[in-house]
Order: C-alpha cells, then structure tokens, then sequence
C-alpha cells in the first residue's frame, strides 16, 4: 500500500472585493491506499474546498498536489479531466442524477467520457454491486432517495477508480437509509478503495478510521479513531455516533 | 439523451422554433410554387411554338397607364409582310374580345377571334365537322362562325350545330351569323382556352362588329426555328413596317416584333426576382428562428448548469459539453425544419387546391435543402451557448441552485 495523495503546503485564496479569502492556509496530507478517512468541520472550515481541490475540480493558490505519483496540481483542465474520469469518484449529498434518464444510463456516463464504447455492461456490474440491477431501468424520479445515492454510487465506481469523495452523502436520507448507504461504503473500502468522506455529522464522521478535524482553513486534528476520541466526539456531537453493523455479508435488502 | 429538457416544455420549444419552421414552409412553399408555375409556363411557351414572331403595336406601361399608338398595325400590313419578307413564311392578322353568344333561350360568353384561313396552320387547330373560314369569306366580310369545342357544347349540348344561326353582340350592335363549321377539342394553347373561342373572319369582326380601324395583332412564323432565319424575319418585319408607317430614322418604332425567346427571357428575369423576394423572407425567418433557438438554447444551459457540473465531475472534457449543446441546438432545428417542411408542403397543396390554376411541385432537393438551411441555423446559433456552457467553472456550476 503505498502512499495513494501526497499534498504539501495546500493554499486556496479568493480575492472578494478587498479582502482576500484563505479558504486553505498551508495545509500538509497524506493518504495511503485503502485508507477511510473522514473530513469534517463546521460551515467555512475549508472542508468543501479541500474536497474540490482533492477531487481535481480546481487547483490551489499555491501548493503541491501529488495523487498516485503525479503531479496533478499544475495540470491542464484536460488531463484534470482524465483524472477525474479515470482516479476520482464523485457521491454527492442530493444525488445529481440526471432526470428522465435510466439507472442504466446515468451509470455510463463516466464511461461515455472514457470513450468506452460496450457500455451497458459495464453499467450493469456497478449497479449490480449496489444491488440495484432490478431497477436498471427506472429513472430517477421513479426511484427512492437511497436508490438514487445507490444509482449514484455505481456511477462513481463504474471506472473503477482509485478514490472515492463523498461529500455528505447520507444528508438527505433517514438514519436507516443511511446506513445501508454508509455499509456500501465499507465494502468498497474493503475491496480496496479509498474513501474519503465530508460531513458535518459526527455520527457519520467516526464511522471512519481516521478522522481529520478542520478549522479556519487549517486541520487542526488529524488522528485515527479510537474509543477516546468517539468519547471525546460523543460529548461535543448532536447524538450517539450510530456505528453501521460491523463489516460483514451485505445487509439483506439494501 | 439531448433533448430531455427540451421536451420537458413542449410548447415553449415549438414557440423558439417557430422562426425556423416559418422560414423552412415558406421556402418550401414557394419552390413548390415557383416549380408549379415554371413547368406550366414551359408548357405554354412549348406549346407556342419556337419560330413565332409577335407583332403588335407598341404599348407602355407608364405611371399605371397605357400609352401609345394602339392603332398603328393596320390590315393591309399583314397582307404586304409575306410579301416583302422572304424569312416570313405565313401571317395572320387578327381582332378579339369577348361577346355574348346566344342561340335561341342558351346564351354563353365566348372569346371571339376575328381572323384569317392562316389561323388553322399557324396554331395547328383544325374544324372537327364542317369548314374553317376561307379566304373569300374573309374577302366578302360574310357572317359565319366557327365554333369552339365548348361553345358548341354549351349552347347546342349533343345536337347538330352545322347551318344553325347564332347572335353575336357587339358594339355596334347584335348579328346573326351562320355557324360553318366546329373545331376540335384543343385546351389551352400559348395560355388560351381555344375551345372558348368563336371565330369569324377578320374583316366581318373589323367592319360589322366592332368598327375597328386596325388590327390587335399580326402573329407570323418564320420560315424555319433557327436563331438566324427568326433573326432575319424580325429584321424585315420592322423594316417594312418602319417603311409603311412613314417612321423616319431616329424616331421610335410604333410597333413591336417579338419572338418566343424574349418572353421566355422575361419571364426567366420575372422567376430570378420572385425568386430573391422570397428567398429574403426565408432568410428573415431563418435568423429570427435562430435567435430563438440561441434563446432556449441558453435557458437549456442555465436549467442545466448543475448537471453540466457533474458532467464535468464525471471526468467530461470541456470539448464534449460544447459538442453536446451543439448537437442538441442542431437536432432541435432539425426537427423544426421536419416541421416547417410539412406545413410548407400543405401550404403549397392548399393555395393549389383553392385556385386550381397549376400543380406545385414540392422536390426531394427542395426538402433536402430546406432541411440543411433549418440544421445550419441550429448549429449556427447554438455556438454561443454551447461554448458558454463549456466554459462553466465546475465548482460554481456543482454549487449552482
């Protein structure tokens, strides 16, 4: 397992009228391969910014990205398009699917861009891993909101990509739907991919192994979780952490 | 997969495409028109006959008037041009208008054509039962008839019409004339409806039925259909008339010599304009309609600026967000031109349906190009939006509510 991101001194400003806006301030990470790490922080701590950069959606002010033995921070919008298409998986916490269109269809549309040519059944095997096969047909208004996250799931790991970035991905769904969700996670980290999560829930932050605390653009903990952290976590947080069931053969029903 | 959120408000991309529909009918439309008219007209002049000279006196058009010397072409011409022009083979003066024709309780209205015995070889029309007028009719003025297909049918349905008597009204009064004879069923020839005709001779419509000085005009064929021999009669026609009605050098005829070729040039500069008049309204159409489709177009890309967003996320290049505006704006247009085509084309069926004067001719390379005119218009003005849309920031279209 080698070390899958490598980011030194990360630095994103925006300039808003006459202020400057350090959304990251020289911020250092590293990532090793099959890690699940989970990102977290209130409005404004740079989270959602460090997850764009992280997912190759833009690039720093200043500072050095290396994602799987490339220098991907001075890469054209091109190549960064490849990477994206071809290293990075998308989830987002309101789905993004793309309406009137077939489970099927929304699936292929990383391999569309890949320039695949034999698509469905590349399609079929994702969402036949989110056990979702029975509904390759249905379009997105047709489904429920954890089918969808699923739907959404298998389009991110149609190519077969290094990473995973999840921005809030149970946000929208009930706690039990949210579960089942978080449980897909875990069998896509165990199979090898590494996933990386943003929320502001701790409950679903400590279902990480690592967690990486943010603060006024800067991480200010980084470490992995154990039970005094989840104590430590649990008096701060809104609820209990629910903790999925512990990785085993996929939920029945899911 | 394009052209989801194009169907999501039908309506409102039908109103966006309605320039482009309009332009595309009406340019179909008026080919099919313009095509109708053309092969008519073609017709007509074939029929005319390609070694005709028209001599008639010579009449402007000015400010919306008439002028000119209508009276200027006179009997004894026609008789003196077979004989001073050896490029003329035959001639054939002649007078018309249109009369009230009664046989007993029926009465009609026919063209009647005051003429010679030349009229049968010059238009190829020859009588069906009985004679044609001859020469000594001509000469003695005498009151007989030839009657049309139809005008025979109509005042005498299935019986005989040989010897019967007619009336002729006139302005100078009403004459009993003698029919002599019934000609065949022809049609329209040169854009005349000769089975509509009455003919009598020349001199008797002149003296007894009109009380004409002069003739309306002298229809003449030259002895062959060559450039040069038609040339050549024109020539001598206006030379002696020239010489005959005393007009000097200098002065203008007050005639004019015309062959077939110059009404088929006319009508060729007549097509040309018809032609560049529509073609503008088409074009006009065509732009409105593009700004339209630039319109939805746009709405389309903001609509879709979060999805535009993923696309990119998905590892989209900003090459395939263009390509795939701008085949959605070309597949819209498209679409509209099918449209357009089939509106046009009823069009062009109805206004033929409602007036009955010619067929229209909708072509496989009218609809072709109406079609890629509609598809150019769609790529055309789904440039801008195609390439707003590329150039999207990922991160702001993902954040895009």
């Amino acid at each position: 397992m080698g070390t899958l991101i490598q980011i030194n001194q990360f630095s994103k400003h925006y300039e808003m009228g006459d202020t400057i806006v350090r959304a990251l301030d020289g911020l250092d990470l590293s990532v090793e391969e099959g890690e699940f790490i989970s990102i977290t922080g209130a409005s404004g701590s740079g989270k959602s910014t460090l997850m764009h950069l992280l997912g190759c959606l833009d690039r720093p002010t200043s500072g050095e990205y290396w994602l799987d033995g490339e220098l991907v921070s001075s890469m054209t919008d091109r190549q960064l398009a490849v990477i994206r298409n071809q290293k990075i998986g998308f989830v987002f916490q309101t789905f993004n699917l793309i309406q009137r269109t077939s489970a099927l269809d929304n699936v292929a549309v990383p391999l569309f861009y890949a320039r695949k040519t034999r698509v469905n059944v590349a399609s079929m095997r994702a969402l036949e891993r989110v056990g979702l096969s029975k509904r390759a047909s249905h379009a997105p208004s047709e489904l429920s909101g954890g089918e969808r996250q699923r739907v959404a799931i298998a389009r991110a790991i149609v190519n077969e990509p290094k990473i995973i970035l999840a921005d809030e991905p149970t946000g929208n769904l009930d706690s039990r739907t949210g579960k089942q969700i978080m449980g897909i996670f875990h069998e896509l980290n165990r199979s090898g991919v590494t996933v990386i999560l943003v929320t502001h829930e701790m409950s679903v932050a400590l279902q990480a192994r690592r967690v990486i605390r943010m603060r006024d653009g800067l991480k200010y903990e980084d470490r992995f979780v154990d039970a005094a952290l989840t104590e430590e976590l649990t008096g701060e947080g809104d609820r209990a952490p629910e903790r999925s069931p512990p990785p085993m053969a996929r939920p029945a029903g899911v | 997969m394009a052209l989801r959120s194009l169907t999501v408000h039908p309506l409102r991309t039908i109103l966006a495409t309605l320039g482009v529909i309009i332009g595309v009918a009406a340019v179909v439309a008026a080919m099919a028109i313009l095509q109708g008219m053309s092969a008519r007209i073609e017709t007509g002049f074939a029929s005319m006959g390609s070694n005709k000279l028209f001599i008639s006196p010579n009449i402007e058009r000015r400010s919306g008037r008439m002028v000119g010397n209508f009276e200027s072409l006179k009997l004894d011409d026609a008789a003196a041009i077979p004989k001073e022009c050896p490029s003329v083979r035959i001639v054939m003066p002649q007078v018309g208008n249109s009369a009230l024709v009664k046989y007993f309780s029926k009465n009609t209205t026919a063209s009647i054509l005051g003429t010679t015995p030349e009229y049968s070889e010059i238009n190829s029309h020859k009588v069906g039962e009985g004679e044609f007028i001859s020469q000594t009719d001509v000469q003695s003025g005498s009151l007989v008839a030839v009657l049309g297909w139809k005008i025979k049918r109509d005042l005498f349905g299935g019986r005989p019409a040989l010897d019967e008597k007619i009336k002729i009204n006139g302005s100078l009064g009403s004459r009993t004339f003698t029919v002599i004879g019934v000609m065949e069923e022809k049609g329209n020839v040169a854009f005349t409806d000769v089975d509509q005709q009455v003919i009598i001779p020349i001199t008797t419509a002149m003296d007894k039925l009109w009380g004409l000085k002069s003739v309306n005009m002298i229809m003449a064929e030259a002895i062959s259909p060559a450039d040069a021999d038609i040339e050549k009669a024109k020539e001598e026609t206006k030379r002696l008339l020239r010489q005959r009605h005393k007009i000097r050098a200098g002065q203008q005829d007050d005639f004019q010599v015309q062959a077939q070729k110059e009404f088929v040039q006319q009508f060729a500069t007549f097509q040309t304009i018809i032609g560049i008049v529509l073609g503008s309204i088409a074009g006009i159409s065509l732009a409105v309609g593009g700004i339209g489709i630039m319109n939805i177009m746009l709405v389309a890309v903001t609509e879709r600026t979060r999805e535009i967003g993923v696309r990119m996320a998905m590892g989209a290049q900003r090459g395939d967000v263009l390509w795939q505006f701008l085949v959605e704006a070309s597949i819209v247009s498209f679409l509209g031109g099918a449209l357009g085509v089939l509106v046009g084309w009823g069009l062009a069926t109805t206004i033929e349906n409602l007036t009955r004067v010619f067929e229209t001719i909708t072509t496989a390379w009218a609809i072709g190009m109406a079609l890629a005119m509609a598809t150019s218009v769609g790529i055309v003005s789904g440039i801008y939006p195609a390439w707003k849309a590329s150039r999207l920031d990922p991160v702001e279209a993902l954040r895009y509510e």
